[in-house]
């Protein structure tokens, strides 16, 4: 479902001075696959992904997404593929102050064009991650665990077949780190393709698939049985 | 539509006391917008109210130079009823013509009770010169004048002052020492452009006024009632043409009489208003033009403080216009609330303004009398409110939301 052929990216900094940060990735990650992505930091694991979750547009190479060229896409197209095909969890979690647990997760409803009763899937969507107590909080009134877990229900909500997830137990204490991993693994076993970002050996142990990059590049490939 | 109002209202919601700001200069503006409707057409008001006391189609001589509207002066004896029958004679257009003379105010006793008013020396002709006619009983007649009767017609307000409930008609009221008989009492006519109450009025027969009442060979006024109204201004230049000739007036030397007509007078009124309107109208360009400054620049402060907002909406499908209409209906929420409150502000404003006494005339008998400017409240205000307010609201909002759509997302998210 995710191919990369050839995948460059290179930022110009200060006007002349370009740093490439991609140098020519090949990859294919298939439907139902749990894979984890190992660089150190600044290695450009996050530009991956960016790329990966068409938040960003390559330099060079092919990117198809079930069959599309997500490379040659318009903004708007993008969009929507983001919105359909595409979940994030974040490190910080970013979700949106001063706006309820509910409201987090209604988010991405919002800007899908169909008609669906938006409060109703998304309470849905929290109650599948135990936090149906807990759908007026404010993100500030929630434990990091917590609100990891309202980041996941929004990822969730519009039933994307990719989750992409960029060092989620970054943030969280070892207890919430299993709890947030046991959902992921769940997730996989019901069929989502799961892409998740990190430099901790622990938390990529529980992938059945580990790529390791540096300098911009594939260093490793390693299939695994979970 | 709905989705980009609710988002709108969510994202104002947070940040109320930058909603509040934003707002403020709005709904000084609008209020003040408000206001300038509502008391120019509360003037109007007035000024229609006082054309239509004074008379359509009317043309009137007072005796007396000077470039003020108002009574006639009562020491100058140059008008003359023969200036009357010159006019009738040579001027075209007029229909009925009436001379009369004006005693500016005089005691009129009923019993123990007591008023005081103009008293005017009238023929019948007066009526249709003025298209003012009695309510009850009779008008003042020829054979008044011929007899020099002792006759009077009175006002409404006259007749409420001394008489009350009571029916005026066969009763004897006492002018300047004379005995006169009520005959009669005039329809109401209101108060004329000048402020004054034309219902306090006593009409009595020109001759006995003259002969008999103040001993006097002139008179005060010549009403003229013109049939073609386009004619009005040529019959006012040829009938000041006539008096000027009549009078002996050279170039350059000051007229000794006056002649107005409802064109002069409206004319008049407007540039007293026009004076006012056009200081509050440079007040509210000025706060609308300074609250959309404003706006704009609290909407850059905020789209900058909601930057990983954007990049948040944008990772979960926002796409550029999204972003784009939600800034922008924020904006406009902003102005268009603010459009509403300025409005309701304005017409409170408008309302307490028109109870505040301008200026206390002392009226008859010590009673104080007060001038307010007075308001009317339509629906104009809400109309403009709200162009000004949508227009405003794109005007302010529409760099800050290019600017919030054009964030790359990945950017934005870094905040």
């Amino acid at each position: 479902m995710i191919e990369l052929k050839g995948i460059t990216k290179t930022y110009r900094k200060n006007g002349s001075l370009e740093v490439s940060v991609l140098k020519g990735i090949d990859l294919e990650i298939k439907k139902g696959e749990f894979v984890a992505i190992m660089a150190p930091s600044g290695m450009g694991k996050s530009t991956l992904m960016n790329i990966i979750g068409c938040l960003d547009k390559p330099t060079g190479g092919e990117y198809l997404l079930d069959g599309a060229a997500v490379d040659k896409m318009n903004d708007d197209d993008l969009s929507r593929t983001r919105n359909k095909k595409i979940g994030f969890v974040f490190q910080s979690f970013n979700l949106l102050p001063k706006t309820t647990a509910l409201e987090n997760v209604e988010l991405p409803l919002i800007y899908a064009s169909d008609d669906i009763d938006v409060k109703a899937k998304a309470k849905a969507a929290l109650e599948s991650v135990g936090l149906g107590e807990r759908i007026n909080h404010m993100p500030s009134e929630l434990s990091g665990g917590q609100q990891q877990r309202v980041a996941i229900a929004r990822a969730l909500v519009n039933d994307p077949a990719i989750i992409l997830a960029d060092e989620p137990t970054g943030n969280l204490d070892t207890a919430s780190s299993e709890e947030v991993m046991n959902i992921f693994k769940r997730l996989n076993q019901n069929g989502r393709t799961i892409i998740l970002v990190t430099h901790e050996p622990d938390i990529a142990g529980h992938a059945k698939r580990i790529i390791r990059l540096k300098d911009g590049q594939v260093v490793s490939d390693e299939r695994r049985a979970a | 539509m709905t989705k980009i109002v609710n988002l709108a209202l969510k994202g104002l919601t947070k940040y109320k006391m930058r909603t509040f700001l934003m707002m403020l200069g709005i709904i000084i503006g609008i209020a003040t917008l408000t206001v300038i409707v509502s008391i120019s057409k509360g003037a109007q008001m007035k000024i229609m109210k006082g054309i239509r006391s004074f008379g359509t189609n009317a043309v009137l001589v007072s005796a007396g130079g000077g470039k003020m509207f108002g009574p006639p002066d009562e020491d100058t004896t140059s008008l003359r009823i023969e200036d009357a029958d010159a006019i009738k004679e040579s001027v075209k257009g007029v229909k009925h013509i009436a001379a009369f003379t004006v005693s500016v105010s005089q005691d009129i006793i009923y019993g123990n009770k007591n008023t005081t008013s103009p008293v005017l020396g009238v023929t019948p002709e007066w009526m249709d010169a003025w298209q003012w006619y009695v309510d009850k009983g009779e008008y003042i007649s020829d054979d008044d004048n011929a007899s020099m009767s002792k006759n009077a017609v009175i006002g409404q307000t006259v007749a409420r002052e001394l008489f009350g409930d009571q029916n005026p008609i066969g009763e004897t009221i006492r002018i300047n020492n004379t005995n006169f008989k009520v005959i009669g009492i005039m329809a109401h006519r209101g108060t004329s452009p000048m402020g004054m109450d034309m219902d306090r009025r006593v009409f009595v027969p020109r001759t006995t006024a003259m002969r008999k009442l103040f001993n006097i060979d002139h008179v005060g006024m010549i009403r003229m009632y013109i049939e073609d109204e386009s004619k009005l201004q040529e019959v006012t230049m040829n009938v000041t043409a006539l008096l000027k000739e009549r009078h002996h007036i050279t170039a350059g030397q000051e007229d000794d009489f006056r002649v107005t007509n409802t064109v002069k007078m409206s004319m008049m009124a407007k540039g007293v208003s026009k004076t006012l309107r056009t200081f509050l109208i440079l007040l509210s360009v000025i706060s609308l033009g300074v609250g959309g400054i404003v706006i704009a620049n609290i909407m850059f402060i905020s789209v900058n403080e909601r930057k990983k907002e954007i990049g948040i909406r944008r990772a979960f499908g926002a796409r550029a216009k999204d972003i784009m209409n939600q800034f922008l209906g924020e904006a406009l929420l902003v102005t268009v609330s603010g459009g509403v409150l300025g409005t309701l502000l304005g017409l409170a404003v408008s309302k307490i303004v028109s109870m505040i006494p301008l200026a206390t005339a002392i009226g008859p008998m010590g009673k104080k009398k007060m001038m307010t400017m007075p308001a009317v409240i339509s629906w104009e205000p809400f109309v403009l409110a709200f162009l000004f307010s949508v227009i405003i609201g794109v005007l302010a909002g529409i760099q800050p939301a290019k600017k919030a759509a054009a964030m790359d997302p990945v950017e934005a998210m870094r905040g």
